[in-house]
């Protein structure tokens, strides 16, 4: 033991281990910082989107929700609340309004505060607490429409309950779609003596939850089986919700990272481990033939590896800890709200992570070290018996397991694997191949330059082999760049500071000049007026929707209600055709929903509008941006069949915090009109975005040094052998600058092919990133075939040649000495 | 008193595989070496003589025949066995000195006895090295020695072990003429006073007439030098 301690130390001393400790350090430190960070991004957006939700969890239901559930909620230490929401008239007097109106528990909201405001469209303060028995609280539109203020009574159902406050914004309400009626809230205690809910009533139940994760993930389990059709479980960044869907592909971009951490550091351990390996033979045999035995190497190893593994893991996940804290506290300037705290247990996946690279990478090898024959000391070509295929497959191997584990799935390491074995084959067909012609145009060669082509093809073993570390790393940074510049790009124009974050509608044709000339008075912007006009599908190339569902289940959703139709002569804003044009004798139909239905061109739609019964055919498909925040319709029809029904227009708009007051109270007087405001749902977007953007570029900058120093460790490998070729030809009488010369050419040649294959490399990587994880549209990264090979070139030689500056400044013989 | 037998060879044959097919390099070898004699094993290059010193120490395994240090015979044992005897009875001299380079001079010295668990290794280490003139150069590495400096080092650290046999391959080999001189005197000088078997392969004729008998490799034999 202590004999395995002493030389350990004495390597260590030496440096000759400290690559395989930094590797290591690296390894874990990378995967631990990036895991972490991902946990507490996550943690965090689960908390800004809760606070959109009003919960961390809910579900929702068309019948009232079993109270048996609530006991199993508590049972977990579950904070509970209820939202029962339905449609109702309320009364003031003489005036009544239909509203939306929602019956909470005193505990709502669970996560974020309602806004409310005491004057009359007022911006609203904060409030933790829902209104308190006997109180309710109105939309401004609502006291507008029932003529009501403050103090105030009004009639819901039997009960009378007063106006305290005017609502501006539900927690749980930003996400739902258009609410047509006005909202209104009031306290569940209230609810039972107003006697509006009867057998038959349309209600939305809602039971929120809230608390420690593991034991929502319980509850999720137990609930789940329960769940009738009518009931879901929601949670805060649930997929094909905005948010969700942002973080979700942001997410994906980490776990991108993580996994080339994960390659990077495999490619770090190779490395070091096979220089531990050549530095280690000699020392092996030389103990062998001074009496130690296979047993006491194999427990020197053992316990040296052990010493190693816990040095490099525990400096490794201190340095990882150490680096997701630099990199959240960069970040902290730009965030709204602070980072939650890293859950210490995710810091497994770092312990892991050294544990798979030490038994892939170092045990092979260690058997290797223990089987070398004694007799090499006298007969040096005995060393090097070896299966490198096997050693390297394990390696391989081990590498895709940890990328499994780390993302939890097989599809992004089954991509990134094949990448790394196509690449490998390219390198080699490509290396051998342009080295060997290096080699022919080279013959005789006298100059710097024909002596650097040369060396490519005289060592084209090692070369080929550093070919591929350097097209890896260069290739795994270009993936990097080109996945993050398309996603901040994408997400950028996806909604820009100045997105539309009001609707108005319910606005009559009459009343458009008037809002028109208020608005621009303001100075606000406004899309353009759509009129709409509702409708119903019946049938659909003649055969009617219910005998196409009977069953009135899993209809197509424009089946399922009446829709909002509306024409145009012109294409919207985020508006794509696919096939066919906008035609004055059929309708237009959105492709997402086409699809659903099965429709296809030519196919016909009979519509119900205000009783007339109207068949047209599809004339053309079109794709809409969802995410564009513009009025879009799944239906356009024909202005000529529309233009005689009554209709009502709406159109969006963006407010800034400045003109909101005056906006309000500008729209005041158009009591009918609705008006939506999204600027809060839309302002967490746009803040995750920016947070994310700034995030995965700091994480890039983690990984891109990671790699730079995994490619100055990859030209030290291969350096003695330069440095001492380099030195018999300064000893032969070649001058510096002929050896500068042909290092530069030699290093400046495998930069340059390196970066050109890993151009090519990650051009196909972003090809199926884009394709299947990202689900994007697949696009040419131009700027990779430039940046690729100029970072080859520069980067590389400069390396290169920093590093073996010893060759040219010290005199020959201290370093034929040291060889 | 009967004089032990350090070594004893009999009928020894070794064959290797060579990209033309088997070649056997040693045809039925037998030699008796004493203890605390001197032998040196000369012939020309590719001959086979490290190949025989190799098998001779234990360090590889031959194709036939039997080799025996002090009565026990290697083809009973493995490895580890083997590794064992070594550790035991053998000590080494490298015609490219073999010294650890992430190691000091001291602690290259200190090996043998370390892996024995001996924990008066620095002390013997530090005594030895005075003995062969490098005491001022104790806590240099490999590299920052002269070739003759670590020769005395891998001599030092070949009897720090007090070997009862000693095995040297070309001690002289990389060295120069005033150099080697050193080397050889101080290799004799240990050798006879602490009473150890030494085996050595070598070149240099001056070197060989120095050994109690003169072993000439030829054609996979071995014949006595009068």
């Amino acid at each position: 033991m202590s004999f395995a301690f002493r030389l350990l130390l004495r390597d260590i001393r030496s440096g000759d281990i400290l690559t395989l400790i930094i590797a290591l350090i690296i390894s874990v430190g990378t995967v631990t910082a990036i895991s972490l960070f991902i946990d507490r991004l996550q943690l965090s957006f689960e908390q800004e989107s809760a606070s959109l939700m009003a919960a961390d969890r809910l579900i929702r239901s068309d019948d009232e929700i079993p109270k048996t559930w609530q006991v199993k909620a508590r049972e977990l230490s579950l904070q509970l609340a209820e939202n029962t929401s339905f449609s109702t008239m309320i009364f003031a007097g003489d005036a009544l309004q239909l509203s939306q109106l929602s019956a909470v528990t005193d505990s709502y909201p669970l996560k974020g505060a309602y806004l409310a405001d005491d004057s009359l469209f007022g911006t609203g303060k904060s409030f933790t607490k829902p209104p308190q028995k006997g109180e309710v609280w109105l939309s401004s539109r609502l006291a507008s429409l029932l003529n009501v203020r403050i103090g105030q009574q009004v009639e819901v159902g039997e009960s009378k309950l007063t106006v305290a406050k005017y609502l501006v914004r539900d927690p749980g309400s930003s996400s739902s779609a258009f609410a047509i009626a006005p909202r209104a809230v009031m306290n569940m205690a209230d609810l039972a003596s107003t006697q509006v809910i009867i057998p038959g009533s349309r209600v939305r139940y809602s039971l929120l939850l809230a608390g420690e994760r593991a034991a929502l993930d319980d509850y999720e389990t137990w609930v789940t089986p329960q769940l009738d059709e009518g009931q879901s479980w929601r949670t805060p960044t649930q997929k094909g919700e905005r948010i969700g869907d942002t973080i979700g592909k942001a997410e994906s971009f980490l776990l991108l990272a993580g996994t080339l951490a994960v390659i990077l550091s495999g490619i770090a351990m190779a490395l070091a481990s096979v220089r531990f390996v050549k530095r280690h033979l000699m020392q092996v045999a030389v103990l062998k033939t001074l009496g130690a035995t296979p047993k006491l190497l194999v427990k020197m190893f053992f316990i040296q590896f052990t010493l190693l593994f816990v040095i490099g893991v525990v400096i490794g996940l201190v340095v990882g800890w150490g680096i997701q804290g630099l990199i959240s506290s960069l970040l902290s300037g730009l965030m709204s709200t602070s980072l939650p705290e890293p859950s210490i247990s995710r810091l497994w996946l770092g312990v892991a992570t050294g544990f798979i690279s030490m038994v892939a990478f170092c045990l092979p090898l260690m058997q290797r070290l223990i089987k070398i024959s004694p007799m090499s000391v006298l007969q040096p070509s005995l060393r090097f018996e070896q299966n490198t295929l096997v050693i390297y497959s394990i390696g391989f191997i081990g590498m895709y397991g940890l990328m499994c584990l780390y993302t939890k799935g097989f599809l992004l390491p089954t991509i990134m694997t094949l990448a790394l074995v196509g690449i490998g084959l390219l390198v080699t067909v490509i290396g051998f191949t342009v080295f060997r012609l290096g080699r022919s145009l080279t013959s005789g060669a006298t100059s710097g330059w024909q002596i650097g082509l040369a060396s490519l093809y005289r060592r084209l073993v090692p070369n080929l082999f550093q070919l591929l570390v350097f097209t890896l790393i260069i290739m795994l940074g270009l993936i990097l760049v080109g996945v993050k510049s398309s996603l901040v790009a994408d997400w950028q124009q996806q909604l820009p500071e100045d997105a539309p974050n009001h609707y108005l509608f319910n606005v009559q044709a009459d009343q458009i000049d008037q809002i028109n000339t208020a608005t621009d008075q303001l100075g606000i912007l406004r899309s353009d007026w759509f009129p709409m006009v509702r409708g119903r599908v019946i049938s659909a190339n003649g055969e009617s929707i219910q005998t196409l569902y009977p069953e009135e289940k899993g209809e197509p959703e424009i089946y399922e209600r009446e829709l909002n139709l509306t024409w145009s002569d012109t294409l919207g804003k985020g508006n794509k055709l696919v096939s066919g044009d906008l035609a004055t004798n059929g309708l237009s139909i959105e492709q997402r929903v086409a699809q659903e239905a099965n429709l296809r061109m030519g196919d016909t739609l009979t519509l119900n509008i205000g009783g007339n019964i109207i068949t047209l055919p599809i004339t053309s498909i079109r794709t809409v941006d969802w995410g564009s925040m513009q009025p879009n319709f799944y239906l356009i029809l024909p202005k000529e069949t529309l233009q005689d029904y009554p209709a009502n227009f709406v159109s969006s708009s963006f407010i800034s915090d400045d003109n909101a007051q005056s906006f309000y109270k500008a729209m005041s007087q158009f009591a009918t009109v609705s008006i939506l405001n999204i600027g809060d749902l839309l302002k967490q977007v746009q803040n995750v975005i920016r947070q994310l953007s700034q995030a995965i570029q700091l994480v890039l900058l983690c990984i891109l040094s990671a790699g730079g120093l995994v490619l100055l460790s990859s030209v030290r490998s291969t350096l003695e052998e330069r440095l001492e070729e380099g030195a018999l030809l300064r000893v032969l009488g070649a001058r510096k600058t002929l050896v500068q010369q042909a290092l530069f050419v030699e290093f400046g040649a495998l930069g340059l092919f390196s970066g050109l294959i890993a151009a090519a490399g990650a051009e196909a990587c972003l090809y199926g990133l884009q394709v299947f994880v990202f689900q994007s549209q697949a696009s040419w990264h131009l700027m990779l075939w430039g940046l690729g090979p100029l970072i080859g070139v520069f980067i590389i030689s400069a390396i290169g040649l920093f590093a073996s500056r010893k060759v040219l400044n010290v005199p020959p013989m201290h370093l034929l000495r040291e060889f | 008193m009967t004089v032990k037998t350090a070594i004893k060879v009999t009928n020894l044959t070794h064959t290797v595989t060579a990209n033309t097919g088997d070649l056997t390099i040693l045809k039925g070898i037998n030699i008796d070496i004493k203890e605390g004699e001197s032998v040196a094993i000369v012939g020309a290059s590719g001959s086979g003589k490290s190949t025989l010193l190799g098998l001779l120490a234990g360090l590889d395994v031959n194709t036939s025949g039997e080799i025996a240090l002090y009565e026990q015979a290697f083809s009973s044992m493995d490895e580890e066995q083997r590794a064992l005897m070594r550790g035991q009875y053998v000590g080494f001299i490298f015609q490219s000195f073999h010294l650890l380079p992430s190691l000091q001079a001291v602690e290259n010295v200190m090996l043998p006895a370390e892996l024995k668990g001996d924990k008066n290794a620095r002390k013997n280490a530090e005594a030895l090295l005075e003995k062969v003139g490098l005491s001022h150069r104790l806590t240099h590495y490999p590299n920052q020695l002269s070739g003759g400096e670590q020769q005395r080092v891998a001599i030092a650290r070949a009897f720090a072990s007090s070997p009862k046999i000693l095995f040297a391959d070309e001690p002289t080999g990389n060295l120069d003429e005033g150099n080697g001189k050193i080397i050889i005197d101080q290799l004799f000088e240990l050798n006879q006073s602490q009473g150890t078997t030494l085996v050595m392969v070598t070149h240099d004729n001056e070197l060989a007439k120095k050994c109690d008998r003169q072993l000439v490799m030829s054609a996979g034999q071995l014949v006595e030098k009068e």
